[in-house]
């Protein structure tokens, strides 16, 4: 707090409005703040306040002679400060991203799901609450940066995976969001590839599943082809559903439940009045998709890249900083950090 | 316990005794100087998180911990201004805050009050830092009293440009969204005045301009992110007017494609302008953003990673989202250096990687 460099008498006084128990005036106020504010925009002269820095600093800028523009000098130290602290930084980030790294690399060693369900229902065991709807952002990746997931076949890899994880965890809903939406044009193939990949996990006890996306028919096979529908049929068979977003259902869907309501307003079906946010949430539910629980990047930042906005009101966003490309470690951290249970990596 | 109660008084003591602070200030001066030598986001957003539980901690009262945020934020505000920053956004209140105690918001809103008033007293310095404010949210939901003093508050800084500061007071996304998409939703309802009849032709031109447009966004990828670039790099004034006139531009050529379109309907149902102008600049000219560069950084404090209804349409594209541990009482520069300088850094190498892919994109082609 006093960090601000205001002293402690002045800040009592800001604080209760009075100094030496009188009101404080707005004057006073003013003259109190005085040395804190940047300089009139109209007066270019240098001010008081500045020369004294000058002095205290003069050893970092002795190559300039002192008897330049206080402007250029101050200008220089600025610069000098700037190149200082990025290099402190990027030092700094870099070891951290080595630490983060390792430590990553240590927790995958510890939990590693073994494409075996009851290792990851071992590892989620002790969690007291799961999400309803989990909500992934992947990226579409056109080189191959050393992380083996590289154009369509690379992407959908990382979806069968992460769908595996969810069934193995339990949650219904999975949701993934992919910009370029490339995998919507890819909607059966993606289906035979994660029932292949539940198959290896699951064996003939695998979940059924329903791959859709918004404004496309929901795909499920036909029921025949599939043998293990059929001795599979019973009512507490988990059920998974993989929805495909990609960034038309973002804002592009908000503009066109827009258009269709100018439309209605137009033809009378509609007052504007009768807009509100219950019909815009029931209309984005049904077309696109429920808010998720929880939304898990495997980005090394938050940036949310064109995700449905509606949707993210309350959704708790996991990140892993510094974390490159889709990994389980990640996800079961996000489930943790969903549970706010703590991690412990030597148990 | 009661030694690191001492050693805080002491830390306090020798922290704002007179010479310590004056060089406390000149180091935050110098700071503030450096950063301005990298990019600065032109839009930062807080979400002041943590106010509640800063007090529970520090077994104050609630609505002391509220005022300490709110001297929390004067601080960042200072440093955000100092810095270039040309935009700065908090959520102060969420509609949905009015679920709580009536004693705190009462509190809230007196305080929210009592402080507009107090800046309204100060305008000759508010003008130092060319700030104007800005109250973004549902002001049905306040009472008149409250409501005064904004409108005071904002008519008097309304002539600053240099920087905005707009305070989210009682608002939440949502709200915002609906709102944007009612009075779309009203415009286009209206009936054009001027219906004059022309030849009717099968084609619809607003068809083909979408087509054209649909085609260039799907082949050119690059170009739109460098104008994106471009006008992040303009100051706001400039921007605000490049969407005055594209903003005017869009609506003529609207209007244009609908006298011709109109050919078949004209006579006794009234003429409307088409829905399928709509895009998503029209639902952000909506916003209560609009006109503003858009939002680089969001900032939420209290280690909560949630947006909580804020900012949902502004964020959700190219802005850094960051979550921090600390309690936004807590909040000052040394929390907010760090972010900076990482924004930086994200931003240069960020800036290296479109170099370099452009680059190779280049020696591919050739």
């Amino acid at each position: 707090m006093a960090s601000t460099g205001v002293t402690i008498k002045e800040s009592a006084a800001f604080r209760r409005g009075k100094m030496d128990g009188k009101e404080l005036t707005a004057k006073q106020r003013e003259q109190m703040m005085e040395k804190i504010l940047p300089l009139d925009p109209d007066s270019s002269s240098p001010s008081r306040s500045s020369s004294p820095s000058r002095q205290k600093y003069s050893k970092q800028t002795s190559r300039q002679s002192p008897k330049r523009k206080p402007g250029v000098v101050k200008r220089f130290l600025y610069v000098a400060v700037h190149a200082i602290i990025s290099f402190l930084f990027s030092v700094f980030f870099r070891f951290r991203r080595s630490y983060r790294l390792v430590k990553s690399r240590v927790i995958a060693v510890m939990y590693h799901h073994h494409r075996t369900p009851e290792f990851i229902q071992r590892d989620i065991k002790q969690l007291e609450r799961l999400p309803k709807h989990l909500s992934v952002i992947l990226d579409f990746n056109e080189s191959d940066e050393d992380q083996g997931d590289a154009g369509l076949e690379g992407l959908l890899n990382n979806v069968c995976e992460i769908a595996a994880w969810t069934a193995s965890a339990g949650i219904p809903m999975l949701s993934i969001y992919e910009k370029t939406g490339k995998l919507k044009n890819y909607i059966p193939y993606t289906h035979d590839s994660i029932t292949s990949m539940l198959e290896s996990y699951f064996g003939s006890r695998k979940p059924s599943l329903s791959v859709r996306a918004p404004h496309v028919q929901s795909y499920t096979p036909p029921r025949s082809s599939s043998p293990s529908h059929v001795n599979g049929n019973k009512s507490d068979q988990p059920h998974l559903t993989v929805l495909l977003l990609s960034s038309e259902d973002g804002r592009d869907t908000m503009i066109d439940l827009t258009k269709t309501l100018a439309d209605m307003a137009q033809s009378g079906t509609l007052r504007p009045e009768q807009v509100d946010a219950n019909l815009i949430d029931a209309e984005l539910c049904e077309a696109v998709s429920t808010e998720p629980d929880l939304l898990v990047l495997f980005s090394p930042t938050v940036t949310l890249k064109g995700y449905p906005p509606w949707q993210l009101r309350l959704t708790e966003i996991f990140h892993l900083p510094d974390n490159k490309g889709v990994n389980y470690q990640v996800f079961l951290r996000s489930l943790y950090n969903f549970a706010k249970a703590e991690m412990r990596v030597g148990r | 316990m009661a030694d690191s109660l001492h050693n805080s008084r002491f830390r306090k003591w020798l922290a704002s005794s007179p010479p310590v602070a004056w060089s406390v200030r000149q180091l935050r001066e110098i700071l503030i100087g450096a950063l301005r030598q990298g990019p600065i986001p032109n839009h930062v957003a807080f979400v002041m998180d943590g106010n509640r539980r800063f007090a529970r901690d520090h077994h104050i009262e609630t609505v002391e911990g509220h005022s300490l945020g709110f001297e929390a934020l004067a601080r960042i505000l200072e440093v955000c201004y100092k810095a270039g920053v040309k935009v700065v956004t908090i959520y102060a209140f969420s509609i949905e805050n009015f679920k709580r105690s009536k004693h705190e918001v009462d509190a809230l809103m007196a305080m929210a009050k009592l402080k507009l008033n107090q800046l309204s007293e100060h305008g000759a310095l508010l003008d130092r830092y060319g700030a104007s404010i800005r109250i973004l949210g549902n002001r049905d939901l306040v009472k008149p009293d409250v409501q005064e003093a904004i409108d005071k508050a904002v008519a008097l800084t309304a002539h600053n440009k240099k920087a905005i500061l707009n305070v989210c007071f009682p608002y939440t996304s949502r709200d915002e969204i609906t709102h944007a998409v009612k009075k779309t939703v009203d415009t286009y309802s209206k009936p054009i005045e001027n219906n004059t009849p022309s030849v009717k032709r099968p084609f619809s031109e607003t068809h083909i301009t979408q087509h054209i447009r649909k085609q260039m966004l799907k082949t050119v990828p690059e170009d739109s992110a460098e104008n994106l670039q471009a006008s992040r790099s303009v100051s706001p004034s400039s921007s605000k007017e490049l969407d005055a006139a594209e903003g005017g531009q869009s609506s003529s050529t609207s209007t244009a494609i609908n006298l011709s379109d109109k050919g078949d309907a004209h006579g006794a149902s009234p003429t409307y302008p088409d829905p399928e102008n709509i895009t998503h600049e029209t639902l952000t000219d909506n916003m209560l953003t609009a006109g503003m560069p858009p939002l680089d950084l969001l900032i939420r404090t209290s280690g909560v990673q949630r947006l909580s209804d804020f900012m949902l349409w502004q964020c959700h594209e190219d802005t850094s989202v960051v979550f921090l541990d600390c309690l936004w009482p807590e909040f000052d520069l040394w929390h907010f250096l760090p972010v900076l300088v990482e924004w930086q850094w994200q931003r240069k190498k960020i800036q290296e990687q479109e170099r370099i892919s452009r680059s190779t994109q280049n020696g591919t082609r050739k």
